[in-house]
């Protein structure tokens, strides 16, 4: 029998393939419940009930025609789409997935996935301003504009947690949680706080003005195509998986089973529970994206400055000042 | 001046008589037509002031300029009583505080095709002046910018002159070569200063942006060429014509019967709507009466057809707000709509169904039943979409205060049907004037306050629940008896009375392949669309055909008042803005 | 404290070789294609005008000023927020003292209309609507609207109201 632990090549290995091929089921899975919501199938063609359709999907868009516009500056478009698949990647090595399921320890954990957010919206600033096209410039702008103002409430808004458990180790903030209960309660307004700018910094719906269909055709990516459009894409889901995971880790427990409902095994228990709550919050944002209407971008900007972040601040003054008189 | 004349003067309507008062009975001269509207000839020298009169000074006003067009007299036999006229321009001002109508029509010969132009009057006459310049080659002086509108840029000759060939075969073989894509290309290029737009303030270099004739949110094939400064929109300037078939030019070779399904097409949301005026025109020429079950099966259908147009409004206004799902649910219902109209007419969207005196055939055996269904399903759906767009927080914020215009501006730019109530102005055709028996029917017509995006779109939310309101009154009292109308002129006759006799056969014979021929006259008639007021001009000049075919159509009209609503907007406002003036390309272009 | 960084450095670089790679695979496998209009700028199917690399209006680069000013302030919270218990009350007061400031700042940015993004037209035409908008004389909420309605004139919508009914009586 072999030990899991944390950083052993087989982790990585398995962690990497698990991420990939989950990304690539949501995809499926995202366009079959969304299907559902709206009174219609969704892909069912392609295996049973159409699981088959992302790796379809890969096979297409592998094969396609690999066009470099002429007239784009070439190496920041070819760098734009390789940058959110790598750094929503590089933020998974850090997230805890059960005692001894992880890829790596870091003690900085919650600064790199932060880290990695950040250069993450040089993406589709990058893709928009090479691209040498007016609805691609425009998506730029606004991807700019949206991510680096989010970006700002997202930092803040967990530092509460940062606060309550005194580390910046993801391992530490669930350990935390299993001693002193879920953060959610005692961060209910950072949490909502996170999950928004988290939403907005994945660019999706509500949040995809950069993209905006019915206003800039595709935004930011206008002019990709083949497999470069295709990382993009599934940037943007193994986004949305690093945030449906991150979500339980900081404010639900992550690995530890509600109301002691432990399975036998510790390890088995673990990658069940962060499993579950992960998918959880996965159908939640595709509820969101059935559901919500986009806002526009004064009422984007003016959501996030006037209320997010005073939100956010007022949020963190309470919180030392209730550690600090607790402690005392 | 005669006896007769005399007595016609003493019934004259009291608007040609107060014109008279005031430009004196030499400005004009009295044209008689079949629907009785006062028709006026007058002097180009004399049109602008008579105009002017009639939308400031005389009362009731008249305060919108329906429709301007022309028509190419050169080869029309029966003119009699009219002045000698190579083409003549026709203004059709109407009257909302007066409910009613006026044609003013001033003649233009071949070496002096000049008029002045009525922009400084009504702000919609720009398009229709343009398009008369495109297709008749009538200059208007004064207008800013007279250029083709319909036709491409690059076009030749004039299409609606009797001279210009009208089908394929009459012209050299079409072949896109790649040195003629890049010409009609280049004719395309956008060229700001023609519009007198800049390409920079102070502080910033403008951004001009093709939204469409490609794009998602065009709404078909149009083309909107936006003057941006950052998220800004700063001015807009649509660029219609890629749609455009000349369903206008074709109706002057078809004959009255076979014309029926090309209107279909025109707005091609509103399906046998789209009949309704065109058929009843002829009717009226004809003299024909239908009996009443005609009337009824006539609304019903027309009242699904609303149904289906305004939901796909309903949808691709959520969608293009950026909410994906009420789209799919208005098309399903859409879908149950066109399963009814499938059942009863056998085609979806074009069922070309309504004839000349009739429908095309009876109602099926059973066709209550789906519509039974129908009308208990669909309330209970628009509630659920009430509370999931209408109520929707973000949607108001999206949408209220955004793209407003008042009454007094839905008049100057010729807007009608939904737009024009949702600035508080109650008034639909069918109720003011109604038609085909809608004044037997209880309904409701729904207005707004603001005359922004929002009201547009909750007048027209309403409007689904009346149409489904007269559905219903259709279901529960259609009236028995035949439906098609007994006389002589209607097409096809019918069948039955073909078999008497030789004579009989031969009528029948003749009324199959030509259809009704009918005295020379002119008629209008207009009716409450899916979209605003649709109206059909016809001139039968005694053939078997149509000699012109106007068709005034709400789109066309709408689409000019866009830049008005969304200069000074964001980019975000001006998607709402093109999904609530709710046009058709097919409506546009025709 | 000495941590191995090994697995990290392992996976970022299998990653890093990984995605681009894929790109590498697709550019090998797809078809060239060189037809008339390959190689044209898309802009919803016609020729464009003017160039899309633009000079933009100052307004715009404000966020960015903006983001560099709170984000540096959240670097300065980040460090607070760890060293909580050691800095105790006296930090709390300092980090008080200094959210109060930005916080001011903020409240004066948007008194003087630095955060305002909506363009004159959009405050305009929003702030002098009629009323709350939608049917207002079907349905439900038309009761309540014709209540309210004897109590207080709308301004342009009655004009037009009587204009609707000269003709209903005609």
């Amino acid at each position: 029998m072999f030990e899991f632990v944390v950083g052993s090549p087989l982790n990585i290995v398995l962690i990497l393939g698990a991420v990939l091929v989950a990304a690539a089921l949501l995809i499926w899975v995202e366009r079959r419940v969304l299907g559902f919501l709206n009174e219609r199938l969704g892909p069912n063609r392609v295996g049973p009930w159409g699981i088959a359709q992302s790796l379809a999907d890969v096979g297409k868009l592998i094969t396609k025609e690999d066009w470099v516009p002429p007239f784009a500056d070439k190496l920041p478009f070819i760098v734009a789409p390789i940058i959110v698949p790598v750094v929503m990647l590089l933020s998974f090595a850090v997230i805890p997935i059960a005692p001894g399921v992880g890829i790596m320890d870091l003690n900085i954990g919650l600064l790199w996935v932060l880290a990695m957010a950040g250069l993450g919206s040089y993406s589709a600033m990058l893709g928009g301003l090479a691209s040498n096209n007016k609805f691609s410039l425009l998506g730029g702008l606004r991807a700019a504009g949206q991510m680096i103002s989010y970006e700002v409430f997202m930092g803040i808004s967990i530092l509460g947690i940062v606060i309550l458990s005194d580390s910046f180790n993801l391992r530490e903030i669930v350990e935390a949680q299993h001693k002193h209960g879920w953060f959610v309660f005692p961060q209910f307004i950072g949490f909502i706080v996170f999950v928004i700018a988290g939403l907005a910094e994945t660019k999706r719906w509500p949040f995809d003005l950069a993209e905006g269909e019915s206003e800039i055709i595709s935004g930011f990516n206008t002019e990709y195509s083949g497999m470069k459009f295709g990382l993009f894409f599934v940037g943007e889901y193994i986004g949305m998986l690093l945030l449906s995971a991150l979500i339980p880790v900081l404010f639900f427990g992550g690995w530890y089973a509600p109301f002691g409902l432990e399975l036998p095994n510790a390890i088995i228990s673990g990658i069940f529970w962060m499993c579950a709550k992960t998918g959880c919050w996965i159908f939640f944002f595709i509820l969101v994206r059935a559901a919500l209407v986009r806002p526009r971008y004064d009422q984007l900007m003016n959501y996030g400055w006037l209320v997010m972040l005073p939100l956010s601040l007022l949020n963190l003054l309470v919180t030392g000042a209730v550690v600090l008189a607790q402690g005392n | 001046m005669n006896a007769a004349a005399n007595t016609a003067n003493a019934e004259l309507p009291a608007v040609i008589k107060a014109l008279y008062e005031k430009f004196g009975e030499s400005a004009f001269v009295r044209q008689h037509t079949a629907e009785g509207m006062p028709t006026l000839w007058t002097g180009r020298d004399k049109v602008l002031a008579v105009l002017r009169y009639l939308r400031d000074e005389h009362r009731p006003r008249y305060e919108m300029l329906l429709d301007v067009t022309a028509i190419d007299e050169r080869t029309r036999i029966n003119r009699q009583g009219q002045p000698a006229s190579d083409f003549t321009v026709v203004y059709h001002p109407t009257s909302f505080s007066g409910n009613c109508d006026i044609r003013i029509k001033v003649a233009l010969q071949m070496n002096d095709l000049n008029m002045p132009t009525a922009i400084p009057l009504w702000s919609s006459a720009n398009w229709q002046e343009r398009e008369i310049w495109d297709l008749f080659g009538i200059v208007f002086t004064g207008h800013p910018n007279l250029s083709r509108i319909l036709c491409p840029p690059t076009w030749k000759g004039h299409a609606l002159r009797k001279d210009h060939p009208a089908r394929a075969t009459e012209m050299e073989p079409y072949r896109m070569s790649d040195e003629i894509q890049d010409r009609e290309q280049e004719a395309l290029r956008f060229k700001p200063e023609e519009w007198g737009l800049t390409r920079k303030s102070e502080n910033s270099e403008f951004m001009f942006l093709n939204f469409g004739p490609n794009h998602p949110a065009a709404h078909g094939v149009i083309r909107f060429a936006l003057q941006l400064d950052g998220e800004n929109v700063l001015d807009v300037v649509p660029d219609v014509g890629y749609h455009h078939r000349g369903a206008e030019k074709m109706a002057e070779r078809q004959t009255w019967h076979t014309f029926i399904p090309y209107t279909d097409r025109i707005d091609y949301l509103g399906g046998v709507m789209n009949n309704l005026p065109y058929v009843m025109a002829v009717e009226k020429m004809a003299g024909i009466k239908v009996p009443q079950r005609v009337e009824v099966i006539r609304v019903m259908l027309a009242e699904f057809f609303r149904i289906c147009s305004h939901l796909l409004f309903y949808g691709t206004w959520a969608v293009d707000l950026g909410q994906l799902s009420p789209l799919f649910y208005c098309f399903v219902d859409r879908e149950k709509a066109f399963n009814i109209i499938e059942s009863i007419t056998g085609a979806r969207m074009h069922p070309g169904w309504f004839r000349i005196g009739g429908v095309a055939q009876d109602l099926p055996k059973g066709w209550d039943k789906l519509i039974r269904e129908f009308v208990d399903y669909f309330p209970a759906r628009l509630a659920e979409y009430d509370k999931m767009v209408m109520a929707n927080s973000m949607i108001r914020q999206r949408t209220r205060g955004v793209g407003v215009i008042d009454t007094a501006g839905a008049f100057d730019w010729a807007m009608t049907g939904p737009a024009l109530r949702a600035t508080g102005l109650e008034w639909d055709y069918r109720k003011q004037r109604p038609y085909s028996g809608y004044e037997n029917f209880e309904f409701e017509v729904p207005i707004g306050v603001n005359g922004d995006c929002y009201d547009r779109a909750a007048v027209r939310v309403e409007e689904m629940r009346q149409s489904c309101r007269i559905i219903k009154q259709c279901l529960e009292n259609m009236p028995e008896g035949p439906y098609k109308a007994d006389h002589p002129l209607t097409t096809p006759p019918i069948k039955e009375k073909s078999k008497l006799d030789i004579e009989t056969l031969i009528n029948h014979f003749l009324s199959v392949s030509w259809g009704p021929v009918m005295d020379p006259t002119e008629v209008t008639m207009t009716i409450e669309a899916t979209k605003g007021l649709n109206m059909y001009y016809l001139i039968n000049d005694g053939g078997i055909g149509s000699y012109r075919t106007r068709i005034r159509t709400p789109s066309f009209i709408h689409i000019q008042a866009i830049p008005f609503l969304s200069r000074g907007l964001m980019l975000a406002d001006f998607t709402a803005v093109v999904a609530t003036t709710d046009f058709v390309m097919a409506d546009v272009d025709r | 404290m000495n941590i191995d960084l090994w697995p990290l450095l392992i996976y970022t670089l299998i990653v890093v070789v990984l995605v681009p790679g894929l790109l590498v695979v697709s550019s090998l496998l797809g078809q060239r294609r060189q037809d008339h209009a390959t190689h044209d700028v898309y802009e919803s199917g016609v020729v464009s005008t003017g160039s899309a690399q633009l000079k933009i209006a100052v307004p715009f680069y404000l966020t960015a000023i903006l983001f560099i000013i709170f984000d540096l302030e959240a670097a300065f919270l980040v460090a607070w927020a760890i060293s909580i218990r050691e800095s105790g009350w006296l930090g709390y007061t300092e980090v008080f003292v200094f959210i109060f400031i930005l916080l001011a700042g903020l409240l004066y940015l948007w008194k003087s209309g630095a955060l305002e993004w909506r363009t004159l037209r959009q405050q305009r035409d929003l702030a002098n609507l009629a009323g709350e908008g939608g049917v207002v004389n079907v349905g439900a909420r038309a009761a309540a609207a014709k209540e309210s309605h004897h109590d207080h004139h709308d301004d342009h919508g009655h004009d037009a109201h009587q204009a609707g009914h000269g003709g209903a009586h005609h």
